[in-house]
């Protein structure tokens, strides 16, 4: 009955669902690699009060029927892809990318994941080697969809089309290591989010649809940058200006809420 | 019975559909290519009332009186919504400032020339195709699916020129949309294969529009005043925007205030019939 109330309530918590999500955005400012998210919101369920023909009068310019809306819901949540600004570390295991690609990892159970987040360490494998990992412990991908392995003593040179060398203490001595795995992304709606920072592929789609491996990165408009770290693609000024629009838009719906609330108070007081 | 008790009532019924109407159109100030609502009254058909008794009742007339009042419409408003820039380039907003020979629209769309006729402003809208019927839609937060094909952020095709869905077998990364809606390669400004472009219509009377809900609407009018926008038409697409709600805050937080208000007078009215039936009930004719 009180179609205000229930409207105003749907926003309310969709809202809420935004802020969440710029919450999110706020608190990796400082992640490297992040990419901000932007929300959607479509508005619902519109329903018609049917009129009979006798409601066609004169000056009408609508066609019959009362139409209502019941609210708005957060219809989807896109993962903004744009270029971060990169960080000169000077560290040899900080790797950015520059362009449309993501590094290819591996998580603990196999499965195939990208990210963004270039600071990586060298891990020793127990043997002679060390595993070029992610900080959180992802085996990154090298040539022959093989994680990269550096031979203790070595340094390891990512060149900017992701050529992996490995070069003697000494300067001279070097073994070529094959390539970094870079792949274009071609449609960013169908990534998932996964937590660290990684994006996976979901069940059912096919990852052709989603990544491609371009035969050589830089003609595919993608740089490897051996010393740098991507900083987060979140804007501040961007997030504040939205936040303050949400948390207004919340106002304003809870302004609704009560003001309903006081219509349904006037209405159970009528007879006093 | 005291007839202004159901007058009254009326008025409180149709302030709710009012209240209504400006929550929905406050719960959307976020949401893209949103057009805001607004909720029109008209009075009930007036009648014709005779005072009772006399030898000559036709000589009894007391004049025409009206009996309430309902909400009549929800109209839409359908000025243009101001764009944000997303920097995404599937993101599409239009710019519609169609104009028509001789006439100058004011703020709301619409203009009334010498002798009392209105014309509305025509507005361009991207065509989508849901299960098999053409709808309308200013929200253009499109999306790819897996195949390729261009859909709605809830999945539904969005129409190319040609009628049929807008398949793309290559990344958005480096396509280009035109202002006149044609997909062309980012680099190059060539076309790309089957010239891909959207299918914009212009709609003469946007009042004949419904809403669908999903950010679309349907067209309820006559096929003359739906067609394919032309170069001269004042129609614009641009790429990485999108179409805010054109929801004015300020209006619909003074609209909900009066909304309120005019509901408390009418029950203020209600009650104070009650207070006169109380009188005539258990007052009058007590010993």
């Amino acid at each position: 009955m009180n179609t205000s109330m229930i409207t105003a309530s749907v926003s309310m918590g969709s809202l809420q669902q935004k802020l969440d999500m710029l919450a999110d955005n706020f608190a990796n400012v400082n992640t490297a690699g992040y990419k901000r998210k932007t929300a959607v919101f479509e508005d619902i369920l519109t329903s018609v009060n049917n009129q009979l023909n006798d409601f066609n009068q004169p000056g009408r310019k609508s066609p019959l029927g009362l139409v209502e809306g019941w609210g708005t819901r957060l219809m989807q949540i896109h993962t903004d892809m744009t270029q971060g600004s990169l960080l000169e570390t000077g560290i040899k295991t900080d790797v950015a990318i520059e362009g449309n690609g993501l590094f290819e990892v591996r998580t603990a159970d196999g499965a195939r994941a990208f990210t963004r987040h270039g600071p990586f360490q060298l891990l020793p494998d127990g043997q002679d080697q060390r595993v070029l990992v992610t900080n959180t412990g992802q085996q990154v991908i090298g040539a022959g969809n093989q994680p990269v392995r550096v031979p203790n003593g070595y340094d390891l040179q990512i060149a900017a089309d992701g050529t992996l060398t490995a070069v003697a203490a000494d300067g001279i001595a070097s073994v070529g290591l094959g390539r970094l795995k870079v792949v274009e992304l071609t449609n960013a709606e169908l990534l998932r989010t996964l937590a660290d920072n990684l994006y996976g592929i979901p069940d059912g789609v096919d990852p052709n649809g989603v990544v491609r491996e371009p035969g050589d990165i830089n003609a595919a408009g993608i740089a490897v940058r051996q010393g740098f770290i991507e900083q987060s693609n979140v804007n501040m000024a961007d997030e504040m200006s939205d936040l303050m629009m949400v948390q207004r838009a919340y106002q304003l719906s809870a302004r609704a809420l009560s003001s309903s609330e006081q219509m349904m108070g006037m209405a159970n007081n009528l007879r006093a | 019975m005291l007839r202004g008790l159901y007058t009254a009532a009326s008025g409180m019924i149709a302030q709710q559909r009012r209240h209504d109407v400006i929550t929905n159109n406050i719960a959307n100030i976020n949401t893209v290519g949103f057009k805001g609502g607004n909720a029109v009254n008209r009075t009930f058909p007036e009648a014709l009332v005779y005072a009772m008794g006399g030898s000559d009742p036709s000589a009894n007339k007391v004049g025409k009186m009206s009996m309430g009042v309902f909400s009549e419409e929800n109209l839409l408003s359908m000025a243009q919504g101001d764009l944000k820039e997303t920097y995404r380039n599937q993101d599409l907003a239009l710019v519609s400032d169609i104009f028509v020979d001789g006439v100058n629209f004011d703020a709301s769309g619409k203009s009334v020339d010498a002798n009392g006729q209105i014309t509305y402003q025509p507005q361009a809208f991207f065509a989508v195709n849901v299960a098999g019927q053409e709808r309308y839609t200013r929200d253009g937060s499109f999306k790819t699916t897996q195949d390729g094909t261009l859909v709605t952020s809830d999945g539904y095709p969005v129409t190319g020129a040609d009628g049929q869905p807008i398949v793309l077998g290559q990344s958005w990364e480096n396509i280009a949309v035109t202002a006149d809606g044609r997909l062309v390669n980012a680099e190059t400004r060539g076309a790309l294969p089957g010239n891909p472009q959207l299918r914009i219509m212009r709609v003469d009377n946007p009042n004949l529009l419904v809403r669908e809900g999903d950010g679309r609407f349907r067209y309820a009018g006559e096929a003359n005043g739906l067609r394919q926008i032309e170069a001269e038409d004042q129609v614009e697409v641009r790429q990485g925007f999108l179409e805010r709600s054109n929801v004015d805050t300020t209006q619909a937080a003074i609209d909900l205030m009066a909304a309120l208000r005019a509901y408390e007078a009418n029950q203020k009215v209600i009650q104070t019939y009650d207070r006169s039936l109380d009188k005539a009930v258990n007052e009058i004719g007590r010993v």
